[in-house]
């Protein structure tokens, strides 16, 4: 089970920058789906860097869905040679996200990006317009520099799960012109004959 | 001895799952029925909390 509430806390407890990204940020800003883990984006600054690590070091981040045994060290090297990871730790499942597709780093949104308490923490989530802009380019910008196994497989699944989130306004839109022709449906019902008739 | 039948691989399925993270699906599916319940209850109170903030940086700035 994921402890949402201790993870932000430990995060702004040792006073990492990240932003609140993809589905938790859609939710800040009214989303109705339910998210299923916690998305940030992250400063690569090479002290917060270190501020991230020993922040999630005592709940033992290992890379999620990776087989048990790895040499998966989890040390600021780790996070510098690698972009994006998708993590389990004691505290539940959390995606740490150097950049996102179509969006940028940290340093290109934080100013833009709406603060928010959330659960007594104080952090940084992505505006609206923000991440919007996120979603219409689903492509991964990949760091080219960032050549272990890490960076590239996982980023190749982070950005899989941003083009599903993607879909979400696509989706929104495709049922926009229901409404309409539902509400027409019903006032054609009280006239059973037109409403035939239009329908054949 | 007969090969066991093939497995039937619906191309496009296969297409689409390159693009899907399942490592969620799996951390879900090792959970028990109660567990996932509580995960559940868990996210729902974590949205809950996000759309208040959210409300809440809304108002600040209008």
């Amino acid at each position: 089970m994921t402890d949402f509430e201790a993870l932000l806390r430990t995060l702004a407890q040792n006073r990492v920058n990240f932003i609140i990204i993809g589905g938790a940020a859609a939710t800040a800003h009214g989303s109705a789906r339910l998210i299923q883990n916690l998305e940030i984006m992250y400063d690569r600054s090479p002290e917060n860097l270190n501020r991230l690590v020993d922040a999630l070091a005592k709940y033992k981040p290992y890379l999620r869905g990776a087989p048990p045994g790895l040499p998966f060290r989890w040390e600021g090297a780790t996070l510098r040679n690698g972009l994006n990871f998708t993590l389990v730790t004691s505290l539940g499942a959390i995606d740490l996200l150097g950049e996102i597709p179509g969006g940028g780093d940290y340093d290109e949104l934080k100013s833009g990006a709406v603060e928010l308490q959330v659960f007594s923490a104080h952090c940084l989530c992505l505006s609206l317009p923000q991440w919007r802009q996120s979603r219409m380019k689903p492509s991964v910008k990949t760091r080219r520099g960032a050549s272990s196994f890490h960076s590239s497989g996982i980023s190749a699944r982070s950005s899989a799960r941003f083009s599903n989130l993607v879909n979400w306004p696509r989706n929104l839109r495709g049922t926009v012109p229901i409404g309409p022709f539902l509400c027409l449906a019903m006032i054609k019902s009280a006239n059973p004959l037109r409403l035939s008739s239009s329908f054949l | 001895m007969q090969d066991p039948p093939k497995r039937y691989v619906d191309p496009v399925v296969e297409a689409y799952k390159k693009d899907i993270d399942r490592t969620l699906i799996r951390e879900n599916l090792k959970l028990t029925v109660e567990e996932r319940f509580r995960n559940a209850m868990a996210l729902q109170r974590f949205a809950e909390e996000l759309r208040r903030a959210g409300r809440e940086a809304r108002s600040r700035r209008s």
